[in-house]
C-alpha cells in the first residue's frame, strides 16, 4: 500500500522525455543541471570550499591560525611574487618621554626613594620562585612577510581566512537547515490543516516579519548574552524561518486539494504520513532551493553580526570579524586582510548564488525551456 | 574627569553613554553630512554679513567625537558639555594658559585666596564690575556678579534635586552644608536662604569658605567648571530647562544649539575682556608669546562645533579643511614619518603639530567583593597579581595604541603632582613567574588544561566589554594573556552606561576604565581607591584599611615630600593587594591649521579657543 501511494505521488510530477521513455523527476533535473555550464562551474567552486572546510575541521589545515608566526602587520608576499617594503619603526613621543623619564629616574636615583613601610605578604614566595628558576623571556624568530600577509598580532591571514571559511560555511549551512526545518514544519502544518492552526501560525509569522530583521537579530543576541558559533546559528535560524514558512504553506495549500492527497485520505493514511511522506517529496525542490538561498543570506548575516561585534567569540575567527579588524587598517594601506576575507566571501557567495539559480532552473518542472 | 571607556582612542568621558544610546555609526555619518551642509550655508551667510564690516569674521570650526548633554555646569560630567560651560561660565580661579605643570590663576577673583586657619578658611575677593549676559530673568537691568552668586552655586551642587555628579567634591568638607543637604532630602526642597557657617558672603565682593578639615586642594575645586557662578534668577526662571539656558559672565554665549549635532558659540559683547599676558614655561612658548602678547581677548568671533562620532569622518573633514583642528588617533602613519616628525605634505600645508601626554591613567580593576577575584587572602592576592603579571601592556601600546601611549607606573600619571619617576612597579610583565605563583598557591590545572581554584571550584574570569573593533582588540590581548597562565576568561558585552552603573554597584568582576585629571593633583587619582568612595568612583570596591589610613593622612597635608611619600605608600599598597592592572597614559597629537594662532594643549582647560586668534589672510 505504501509503495503504491508513493509511486503515485512521484508520477504526479514525472514527464515524458523526447525519446518516449518515462524518466523520473530527479534524473531529469540532474540532466538539466549537467547541461548548465555556469551551474557546474559554481558547483565545483562550492565543492572546493567544502573541501577546505573539511580539511580545516579535521585539523589538517589552518589549525595554527591563532599562532603569531610573523611580525605585526606583516605584509603579503604571495610566495615571492610581491616584494614587500621593509617595515619601518617609528619613534613616538611616548617612547621619547619614556626614555626621558628613565634618564630622569637615573639622574635622581642618587637621592633614593624614601623607604616604604608597606609589607608584601607574597614577598617570600616570590623571592623563592625567582631564585629557584630563571624566568626566561626568550623571543622566537618571527617572519617578516607571509603569503597573504599577517594581521596586527602577526597571525597568518591565509590561515585565518581558511578558519573563517569553516565558521562561515558551518554557520550558513546549519542556520539554513534550522530555519528551513522550522519554516517547513510550521508551513506544512499551517497549509495542510488551515483553519485555526493556520490563523495562529500566520499571526505568529506576521509578528516575526513585522520586526525589522537586524533589530530582531540584535535583540536575540542581547538576550542570549553568550557569543559563539552556536549562538549565531541559533539567532539566524530562529529569526530566518519566516520566508520558508510562507512558501511552504502556499505549496501545501495547493497540494492538499490534489487527487493523490485525496486518495491517501480515502485509504485512511494518517495525517503525519500524508504531510511528510506524500506531500513533502513533491515540494522538496522548493525546500532545497530555499536552503541554498538562506545559506547565502546567512553567510552574509554572520559577517554583519560579527562585524557589529555580536558574532563569534574572541578566540574564534570568521570573515566578519576579519573585516571588522580590517576596517581601521585600510586607511593606513593594509589591505590584505580585507581583500582575503572579502574575496573569499564574494567568491563563495557568488558561486553559491549561481548554484542556487542553476538548481532552481533544473528543479522547476514548469519553467519555460528553449532547446 | 569622570570615568570613560578605556578603549576609545579619542573619545572621552561619560559622553560616551550618550554615544552608545544615540545609535552608532550610520547616524554619526548622516549627522555629519547635515552638519557639513549646514556649515557651508553658514559660512556664506557669514560672508555676506561681513560686507558691512571692515574685518572678516573670525570663525573657528571644530568637532566633538561625542554628543554633549547640556549646559548646566553642576549637572553634567562629560568633557564636551564641560568644554562649552568652561567658555560661558566663570570660576573664581582658573589655570595659567602656558604654565606647565598647570598652575592656578585668578579668574573672577582678584588673586588666589588667602588661606588661613591652617588650611581651613579660604577667603576669595572678587573683582568689581563683572556682569552677567543680559537675560529676561534680570528684568532689563544690568546684573553684577557678587559673592552671593558663588554661595548659591556651591550650595546648588549639593541640592538633591539636581543630582550633581560632583557632589563628592564638597560632601563632608564645608561646615554646615551637609546638614542643609540632609534637610533637603527630607523636605524635598533645598533651603538656599539659610546662611551656613561654611559658605558666607561677608560683603558684596568677599566670599569666605570654611572647611571642617584642613584641605589644601580646595583651590582646585574653585577652579573646576562645575563650580562656576550661576545667577539664581536664571536658574529659578528656567527651572528644569537650565540645560538649554546657560547665562554666565564668560567670554562666549550660546548662539545656536541643535542637540547632538551642532553647537555655535559667539563672542559675548558684554564681556569685560582681558589681555593676553602669559609667561613662557617651556621651549616653543616664545613664539606663541611673540604672536599673542598684549592682544585683547577674546579674538575669535564665532566657534562652530559639529558632533562627528566617526573618527574617520572627522579626519576626512579636517583633510578637506572643513575643520581647523583634528586629533591624529589611528591615522598616525598618514601623519608622521619614521622619525615621528610631520610628513612633508602636511608641513607644506603649514599644519602645526601639538603633542602632549594626557594627565590620565587607564586601568583594569578587580572587584574586591567578587567571590572569585575578590578578597584579601594570600591566594587571592596571588591570583590577582598573577593576572596582572600576565597582561602584556607593551603589546597594548605597540599594537593597539599604535605607540601613542606610555606605561603607567603609578595610579598618579606623569605631569600630575605626586607622580614619582623613580618608583619601580612591583607587578611587571612576567608570565613565567605568574605561572609559578599560581602553581605555588595550588591553582591546579584541570583535565581541559585550565586552572581551577585551590579548592577545586571552577575558575572563570568575567571581563566586561563593549562591541567596538577596538574593544575586540583588547579582548584578544586579554585572551592571549590569560591563555598564557591557563586561566579561563569570558567577555561580557554591555553598554557603557549600564557598565558604569553595574560597576558603581560592585557588580562587575573586571572592567577596564580610565580617569583624567579634574585637577593636577595626585589626590584626584588616589580617591579612586579610597574605601568610602565605593558607590561613587571606586569601581573596584577596593577597601584596604592600610590604604585608607595613608589616604586620610595625605588629605591633611599640603603638597610636600611627606605627602608624596604617602602617595608612594598607597601605590605600593595597591600593588601588593593587586587592586588594578595599571594601564597607560595616552599621547594626544593635535593637528592645527596654519591660520589658527596661539594654540597650546592645556592639561586641564579644554575651551582654550578663548586664548586663540585666527589669521584670515592664511585661510584658503
Amino acid at each position: 500500500m505504501t509503495e503504491a501511494i508513493s509511486s503515485l505521488s512521484s508520477t504526479a510530477i514525472s514527464e515524458t522525455h523526447g525519446d518516449g521513455k518515462r524518466r523520473g523527476f530527479w534524473s531529469l533535473a540532474c540532466q538539466r543541471f549537467r547541461d548548465d555550464g555556469v551551474g557546474m562551474a559554481s558547483l565545483i567552486i562550492v565543492a572546493a570550499f567544502f573541501v577546505v572546510v573539511l580539511l580545516s575541521m579535521s585539523g589538517m589545515a589552518a589549525s595554527g591560525w591563532n599562532k603569531e608566526v610573523a611580525i605585526h602587520d606583516a605584509p603579503p608576499d604571495l610566495w615571492g611574487l610581491l616584494k614587500p617594503a621593509a617595515p619601518t619603526a617609528m619613534k613616538s613621543l611616548a617612547q621619547r618621554v619614556e626614555e626621558e623619564t628613565k634618564n630622569a629616574a637615573q639622574a635622581q636615583s642618587k637621592e633614593a626613594l624614601p623607604p616604604l613601610t608597606v609589607t608584601d605578604p607574597l614577598a617570600e614566595t616570590l623571592q623563592a620562585l625567582n631564585a629557584s628558576e630563571e624566568t626566561s623571556t626568550a623571543k622566537k624568530e618571527k617572519r617578516a612577510s607571509l603569503p597573504f600577509g599577517g594581521d596586527r598580532w602577526g597571525r597568518d591571514v591565509l590561515s585565518k581566512t581558511i578558519k573563517g571559511t569553516q565558521t562561515s560555511v558551518i554557520v550558513g549551512l546549519s542556520a539554513a537547515l534550522l530555519a528551513t526545518f522550522l519554516g517547513t514544519l510550521l508551513g506544512a502544518l499551517a497549509g495542510y490543516y488551515g483553519g485555526r492552526t493556520d490563523d495562529a501560525l500566520n499571526w505568529f509569522y506576521s509578528v516575526f516579519s513585522a520586526i525589522p530583521y537586524l533589530l530582531l537579530i540584535l535583540a536575540v543576541a542581547a538576550v542570549l548574552q553568550q557569543r559563539g558559533v552556536t549562538t549565531v546559528i541559533l539567532i539566524l535560524g530562529l529569526t530566518g524561518w519566516a520566508g520558508v514558512f510562507r512558501l511552504i504553506r502556499a505549496e501545501y495549500i495547493k497540494h492538499r486539494g490534489r487527487d493523490y492527497v485525496q486518495a491517501a485520505h480515502a485509504f485512511g493514511v494518517p495525517d503525519r504520513r500524508i504531510l511528510f511522506f506524500h506531500i513533502l517529496p513533491n515540494v522538496s525542490h522548493v525546500v532545497l532551493v530555499n536552503i541554498s538561498i538562506l545559506a547565502v543570506g546567512f553567510i552574509k548575516a554572520e559577517v554583519i553580526l560579527s562585524f557589529l561585534g555580536f558574532g563569534v567569540k574572541v578566540d574564534e575567527v570568521s570573515w566578519g570579524s576579519m573585516l571588522n579588524d580590517a576596517q581601521s587598517e585600510l586607511i593606513l594601506g593594509r589591505w590584505w586582510e580585507l581583500v582575503a576575507a572579502g574575496g573569499a566571501m564574494a567568491l563563495l557567495v557568488t558561486a553559491f548564488s549561481l548554484l542556487t539559480d542553476a538548481m532552481r532552473d533544473a528543479l522547476d518542472p514548469k519553467i519555460q525551456r528553449t532547446s | 574627569m569622570v570615568h570613560y571607556c578605556v578603549a576609545k582612542l579619542t573619545g572621552k568621558e561619560k559622553g560616551l553613554q550618550k554615544r552608545l544610546y544615540s545609535g552608532g555609526l550610520k547616524r554619526g555619518v548622516a549627522l555629519w553630512f547635515i552638519a557639513a551642509s549646514a556649515l557651508s550655508c553658514f559660512s556664506t551667510a557669514a560672508l555676506s554679513q561681513d560686507a558691512s564690516k571692515t574685518a572678516p569674521l573670525k570663525v573657528l570650526r571644530m568637532a566633538f567625537s561625542t554628543a554633549e548633554t547640556g549646559f548646566d555646569p553642576p549637572r553634567v560630567s562629560d568633557l564636551y558639555s564641560n568644554t562649552i560651560n568652561e567658555a560661558i561660565f566663570e570660576r573664581l580661579l582658573t589655570y595659567d594658559y602656558l604654565a606647565r605643570p598647570a598652575r592656578l590663576a585668578p579668574m573672577t577673583a582678584v588673586a588666589l585666596p588667602e588661606i588661613t586657619d591652617g588650611g581651613k578658611t579660604y577667603t576669595f575677593r572678587l573683582r568689581h564690575g563683572i556682569f552677567f549676559t543680559p537675560d529676561p530673568a534680570f528684568g532689563g537691568k544690568p546684573r553684577e556678579l557678587t559673592a552671593a552668586d558663588y554661595v548659591y552655586s556651591f550650595k546648588r551642587v549639593l541640592d538633591p534635586k539636581i543630582r550633581s555628579p560632583w557632589a563628592f567634591l564638597l560632601e563632608g568638607r564645608i561646615i554646615g552644608l551637609d546638614a542643609l543637604a540632609e534637610a533637603a532630602k527630607k523636605t524635598g526642597k533645598f533651603d538656599y536662604d539659610t546662611e551656613i557657617e561654611g559658605l558666607k558672603a561677608s560683603d558684596r565682593y568677599t566670599l569666605q569658605v570654611r572647611l571642617s578639615e584642613p584641605d589644601y586642594n580646595f583651590n582646585y575645586v574653585a577652579a573646576h567648571t562645575p563650580f562656576s557662578a550661576m545667577a539664581r534668577e536664571v536658574v529659578e526662571k528656567y527651572g528644569e530647562d537650565t540645560m538649554a539656558h546657560p547665562i554666565g559672565t564668560g567670554p562666549y554665549v550660546l548662539k545656536q544649539w541643535t542637540r547632538g549635532a551642532r553647537i555655535v558659540l559667539e563672542k559675548n559683547p558684554d564681556y569685560r575682556g582681558m589681555i593676553w599676558n602669559f609667561a613662557a614655561s617651556e621651549e616653543g612658548d616664545a613664539e606663541l608669546i611673540s604672536e599673542m602678547q598684549g592682544k585683547r581677548l577674546p579674538l575669535i568671533d564665532r566657534v562652530e562645533i559639529s558632533i562627528i562620532e566617526e573618527e574617520q569622518s572627522a579626519w576626512l573633514a579636517f583633510d578637506r579643511k572643513e575643520l581647523d583642528f583634528s586629533g591624529v588617533g589611528t591615522f598616525r602613519e598618514k601623519v608622521f614619518d619614521e622619525k615621528g616628525e610631520l610628513k612633508p605634505e602636511w608641513r607644506a600645508q603649514g599644519v602645526k603639530l601639538m603633542r602632549a601626554i594626557d594627565p590620565e591613567v587607564t586601568y583594569t580593576f578587580f572587584n574586591f567583593r567578587d567571590p572569585i577575584v575578590g578578597g584579601f587572602e594570600k591566594e587571592k592576592l596571588a591570583l590577582r597579581r598573577a593576572i596582572i603579571m600576565a597582561y602584556n601592556r607593551d603589546e597594548e601600546i605597540d599594537v593597539i595604541r599604535k605607540g601613542q601611549a606610555i606605561p603607567a607606573t603609578m595610579p598618579i600619571p606623569v605631569g600630575v603632582v605626586g607622580h614619582d619617576p623613580r618608583y619601580q612597579p612591583l607587578n611587571t610583565y612576567n608570565p613565567a613567574l605568574a605561572n609559578q605563583l599560581l602553581d605555588a598557591f595550588g591553582f591546579k590545572k584541570g583535565k581541559d588544561g585550565f586552572r581551577t581554584m585551590p579548592n577545586g571550584a571552577p575558575l572563570l574570569l568575567k571581563y566586561a566589554t563593549g562591541t567596538t573593533a577596538l574593544e575586540r582588540q583588547f579582548n584578544e590581548l586579554w585572551k592571549k594573556a590569560m591563555d598564557s597562565i591557563s586561566v579561563r576568561i569570558a567577555f561580557q558585552p554591555g553598554k557603557f552606561a549600564d557598565l558604569i552603573k553595574a560597576s558603581m554597584a560592585c557588580q562587575l568582576q573586571m572592567w577596564g576604565s580610565a580617569w583624567t585629571a579634574d585637577y593636577p593633583d595626585g589626590d584626584n587619582f588616589m580617591q579612586l581607591l579610597y574605601g568610602p568612595n565605593i558607590g561613587q568612583n571606586n569601581h573596584g570596591c577596593y577597601e584596604s584599611k592600610a590604604f585608607d589610613a595613608f589616604y586620610e593622612a595625605s588629605l591633611k597635608l599640603p603638597d610636600s615630600p611627606e605627602r608624596n611619600r604617602l602617595f608612594l605608600e598607597m601605590t605600593r599598597q595597591m600593588e601588593v593587594d593587586g587592586a588594578w592592572v595599571l594601564g597607560v597614559s595616552r599621547e594626544r597629537n593635535m593637528l592645527i591649521r596654519p591660520w589658527v594662532i596661539g594654540y597650546k594643549k592645556h592639561p586641564i582647560l579644554s575651551a582654550t579657543w578663548i586664548y586663540l586668534d585666527i589669521d584670515p589672510a592664511k585661510k584658503p
